[in-house]
């Protein structure tokens, strides 16, 4: 083997995009073996192993950097469309280098730590919540075959650690002897544990009717056609366009996005949690913040959009990895979209959506796939699923947002 | 499947329990009216004596998933039992203080009720865990229910960190044995505990499980918790602690002990001291009656004297306990009915005067035969009944309880316990003291608070002289208890071991 | 699970577990709990236990410890008071830990199956599915009844935390 063959596998690789990164991993692994021999010794598998998990540690961090930072601008620029203005224009073409130029000034600005502030939890804090959020992309399945660890229990590793990043926002909070912080900390705890539970009741609905936690698994038993042309995902059904539906505000709710932002309102809070950081400890929570919601979206994609599946049978030339990507560029425009259009929930009301109708919902969900599932997954199931999900929603709605009493049958229950 | 419609036809009962609860729960719900409480009472009494009506027609014998859930008449009686005692606790606490979240006090009183159940009727170490913190939780809450009292919360939290510590020992203590024996169901556990009974292991298991069962039942050097838990907690929680729990508290050591590690008593007799069980238990009883006797001397108010006087009579069964074989059982539980009842209705008489005189002191108690002649007439049933003096039916537990001890035919049929019961009849002397004092206040002090109105019935009052009557009965016909008792237990002997899942009645 | 990567969890796990309690900071005990319950975890995924390993995480050191910290935050504890060391009770609790652990050694020591080494671990074992046919078909009852506990346990603390209107 020689450079001149390894350099010739390239062009090959290219021209079936379906495996070009698979291929490219195995052409780095070979490219690691020509170097040991050019030292000449025969690299030992450890290395290679290492190399191995490096090459797709560092893939995924780069990939999901380059989306955060690709993010950053293309959030503002569409916020700028909705509101009547240019956004970011200055730094490069379209203002693409803007992430950069954020970047220079974020690591330049002067590190403040708070006199009373707990030093070394302060320090922490921004860690801890990064660390949790870049393990989450390693779950999620990009491509046929392109997943970092195929967990058989995935999807609860996946809230698991992320459950990582509540313990962060209170460190932070806590840490910065500060009233915003703790109330925005608070504020954002309480907020996520009540969110936690539509949001895993959701993907629990997902596991029951594709029998399995597996990521891979779960986006496999989407695969394939309805009648040659419809795709088998569960967003298609009824009990999973309720299920996705809730997922997406919880996954709103959990990365701390508008409507849901209120533990870091600014007119309210300062910043919340954040007030009391700068610098590089506030890029690297902004960071974890977007890698945390890329990941998540990620999950949403794999449990209701199909996954890498294409969306039509003749459109499965495009490779897999490919529509993984596709869909969460969507989703992610929707974030955007959503945070231009909605105003912020008050405190109360965002309790009230959790525990009075989000969960509600994912429960009539469950017994709606349950039955979806024993009704034998065709059209008659489709129809009592339906149903199962319909009169819920309306009593929900019902009893939950229509106003039932006047303004002074209010109680004001915790102002004494 | 199979075992899931079997599970439901052995636990119709519990099962009618469970939606009561819910009924309850709901109805509380609407806004409060005079009648609220008495129609809250009522839903509870119909779904109690409709479980009560199911438990006597089910089938005779049942054995769920090796043991999680078996069905005997010996179980059954005693689900009956348990289960009348908590629908009276539940009579009780409408004429108790308790004003705010009265649904969810009843609620409370079904859960336990449920948990005895379950505790009653299960030969599974697992299973004995999970009923007893059924049992346990509701009554942490039902002790701490008078939110305003600050006695209440003392009596909760103490009786919650006890508890929980009594459950951490327990579990244990049955993970060790668990780990040794490789069985849960106490049918295997007896089948492989003697290969055991010198594995160190094994006994430090053992030594934790009775352990936490010392702290459920109250035994001596685990009792700290039960004076003040008894005080401060609502008269209708104490009731409910100090009669339901003990009877399925002390019917589930003696299966333990009975069924499952039968093979590792071991001999307290004072010649042939041997390493096991009974050794242990034994002494404890012996410090129970001692320490329960003596310290129940020096108090001053009547719920802290039931409280040492139950210490004391817990040592008393559990020397019943320690005399295995023969009739030993059946006495046992004879006592332990008994004395549910006597305290339950002892407590009966507690409320009404808490609740005309605003307190428990023994100085409350102070010509109550002026102002309720009937309920003092109760209250002499049940002191006397509880010292054991002839006529009453605590007589005749006693009675039998001693008389096992004594023939116990594990024992060698030596008189091996002798000198626990010499302890026991001792200090039962002594208790008589106690008891009079009581007396004396409610017959013989003159009423020196301010004359209140004559007693206007109620379904309180009318309860507690059931059980002064009951109690009488028991002890001029000892036979209306002993006879069931007996039967039942026979009948449960009798069945295979490997019994089918149902046999259809 | 390589050896070393056992004593690493291991050391973690009963390290933090002794800050958990010798900090008299409670924020700083609760953390070092998380900790803790994180080496537990490892701990599980080493013996390819890898559904008990995550429910240890979610449950344990997400769900539980989150309500730790946020009742921590809600009543605002202080450190602990550094309390005067009462000589004759630390060295009977000394005496009393000594011998237990003693106890402890010797009995496992004649413990047979202390002795013997474990049998190897058969990998990926679909242990997800495994836990639930076990907990739906033999312990259906004892399941069922801890569901109504939770009942329990919910009412509680409603009927205990609501505040009284007057």
């Amino acid at each position: 083997m020689n450079f001149i063959d390894l350099l010739k596998r390239i062009p090959e690789i290219c021209k079936t995009p379906e495996t070009l990164p698979l291929e490219g991993k195995k052409l780095i692994l070979d490219f690691v073996t020509w170097l040991g021999s050019l030292v000449g010794i025969a690299v030992p598998p450890w290395v290679l192993t290492l190399v191995n998990i490096l090459v797709v540690i560092v893939a995924i961090i780069a990939v999901f950097l380059i989306m955060f930072a690709l993010m950053s601008v293309w959030e503002r620029k569409i916020l700028a469309r909705a509101q009547n203005r240019y956004g970011p224009n200055r730094v490069g073409p379209w203002g693409l280098f803007q992430p950069v130029a954020d970047g220079i000034k974020m690591l330049t600005k002067e590190d403040i730590v708070p006199r009373n502030a707990d030093k070394v939890v302060h320090f922490i804090a921004p860690i801890v919540m990064l660390v949790p959020a870049l393990i989450l992309p390693v779950l999620l399945p990009y491509g046929r075959g392109m997943v970092a660890i195929d967990l058989s229990v995935g999807i609860l590793f996946f809230f698991a650690v992320g459950a990582g990043s509540e313990v962060a926002i209170f460190l932070a909070g806590w840490s910065s002897r500060n009233k915003y912080s703790i109330l925005g900390a608070m504020r954002a705890i309480a907020q996520m544990i009540s969110y936690e539970l539509p949001l895993v009741m959701s993907a629990v609905i997902v596991a029951l009717v594709a029998g399995t936690l597996s990521p891979t698994g779960i986006v496999e038993a989407q695969g394939g056609y309805q009648f040659g042309f419809f795709p088998n995902w569960f967003v298609f059904t009824p009990w999973g366009f309720v299920a996705c539906v809730l997922f997406y505000f919880s996954a709103l709710a959990e990365s701390n996005r508008s409507p849901f932002d209120l533990p870091e309102g600014e007119s309210e809070l300062v910043a919340g949690h954040l007030t009391e950081y700068s610098g590089f400890k506030y890029a690297l929570f902004f960071m974890a913040e977007y890698v945390g919601m890329f990941a998540i979206n990620g999950l949403l994609v794999t449990l209701f959009l199909g996954g890498y599946q294409a969306p039509l049978p003749f459109l499965t030339f495009i490779p897999s990895w490919c529509w993984f990507f596709i869909k969460l560029a969507f989703l992610a425009f929707s974030l955007v979209w959503v945070r231009a259009t909605m105003p912020r929930f008050r405190i109360d009301q965002m309790m009230q959506f959790a525990w009075k109708f989000m969960l509600p919902m994912s429960f009539a969900a469950l017994f709606s796939a349950a039955a979806w599932h024993y009704a034998g997954r065709g059209l008659l199931g489709w129809g009592i699923s339906a149903v199962l999900v319909a009169i819920p929603y309306f009593a929900l709605g019902y009893f939950c947002f229509t106003r039932h009493h006047s303004a002074d049958n209010r109680r004001y229950l915790f102002s004494e | 499947m199979n075992t899931a419609l079997n599970l439901l036809h052995l636990l119709t009962p519990e099962s009618i329990l469970v939606e009561t609860i819910l009924v309850v729960l709901i109805a509380g719900l609407f806004k409060a009216t005079a009648q609220k409480r008495n129609m809250l009472l009522s839903l509870t009494l119909i779904g109690g004596v409709t479980a009560g009506a199911m438990l006597i027609f089910q089938p005779h014998y049942g054995n769920i998933a090796n043991g999680m859930a078996v069905l005997d008449p010996l179980t059954r009686f005693i689900k009956v039992v348990v289960l009348g005692l908590s629908l009276i606790t539940a009579v009780y606490a409408v004429q108790s203080n308790i004003r705010q979240h009265f649904a969810e006090y009843l609620a409370l009183i079904l859960f336990t009720a449920i948990g005895m159940m379950l505790l009653a009727g299960t030969e599974n170490l697992l299973m004995i865990f999970i009923a007893l913190e059924m049992v346990s939780i509701p009554l942490y809450l039902l002790a701490g229910f008078l939110k305003q009292s600050s006695a209440s919360a003392e009596a909760s939290l103490k009786y919650f960190l006890v508890g929980g510590v009594s459950a951490a020992f327990l579990l244990f203590g049955i993970s060790l044995i668990y780990g040794t024996t490789g069985a849960t169901s106490l049918r295997d556990l007896a089948q492989s505990a003697p290969a055991v009974t010198r594995d160190p292991l094994f006994l430090a298991g053992l030594v934790m499980a009775i352990v936490g069962f010392g702290f459920k039942v109250a035994a001596v050097p685990f009792h700290l918790w039960a004076p003040d838990v008894y005080e401060g907690a609502p008269t209708s929680s104490a009731a409910l602690i100090a009669s339901g729990s003990k009877v399925a508290g002390f019917l589930i050591l003696a299966k333990f002990l009975a069924i499952g590690l039968a093979g590792a008593a071991g001999s307290a007799a004072s010649s042939q001291l041997q390493p096991g069980w009974l050794p242990l238990l034994a002494v404890i009883a012996a410090i129970s009656i001692v320490v329960g006797n003596l310290a129940a001397l020096s108090q001053s108010n009547v719920k802290r004297i039931l409280a040492y006087s139950a210490i004391a009579q817990s040592g008393y069964m559990l020397l019943g306990l320690s005399a295995t074989g023969g009739t030993a059982l059946i006495s046992v539980l004879f006592y332990v009915v008994v004395y549910a009842l006597t305290a339950l209705g002892a407590f009966g008489v507690v409320l009404h005067v808490e609740q005309r005189r605003g307190g428990s002191q023994l100085h409350h108690f102070e010509g109550l035969h002026q102002s309720a002649p009937g309920l003092a007439l109760c209250m002499g049933v049940f002191m006397i009944s509880l010292a054991g003096i002839p006529p009453l039916a605590g007589f005749f537990g006693k009675f039998y309880l001693f008389a096992g001890a004594l023939g116990s035919a594990s024992q060698g049929g030596n008189l091996g316990l002798l000198w626990v019961v010499a302890i026991a009849i001792t200090f039962n002397a002594v208790s008589l003291y106690y008891y009079l004092i009581v007396l004396k206040h409610v017959f013989v002090t003159p009423a020196t608070h301010p004359a209140e109105p004559v007693t206007r019935r109620n379904a309180a009052t009318f309860v507690t002289g059931l059980l002064a009557v009951s109690v009488f009965a028991i002890g001029l016909y000892p036979g209306v208890l002993l006879d069931p008792l007996r039967a039942a237990a026979q009948a449960a002997n009798r069945k295979p071991v490997t019994a089918a899942p149902v046999q259809p009645k | 699970m390589s050896p070393i990567l056992f004593w690493i969890f291991s050391a973690l796990m009963l390290g933090f577990g002794a800050a958990t309690i010798l900090n008299r900071n409670p924020v700083a005990s609760a953390l070092s709990l998380v900790v803790s319950f994180l080496g537990l975890a490892a701990l599980f995924f080493g013996l390819d236990a890898n559904f008990i390993g995550v429910i240890q995480i979610l449950v344990y050191a997400g769900a539980v410890m989150v309500l730790f910290i946020f009742i921590i935050m809600l009543l605002d504890l202080k450190a602990e008071q550094r309390r005067q060391i009462n000589i004759p009770a630390l060295l009977g609790g000394v005496a009393i830990v000594v011998a237990f652990t003693a106890q402890l050694v010797t009995v496992i020591r004649s413990y047979k199956a202390g002795n013997e080494p474990f049998a190897a671990i058969t990998p990926n074992l679909p242990d997800a599915h495994n836990i639930g046919m076990t907990l739906f078909a033999n312990y259906n009852l004892p399941f069922q009844v801890i569901g109504v506990l939770i009942l329990v346990a919910s009412i509680g603390v409603v009927v205990l935390s609501q505040r009284e209107l007057k």
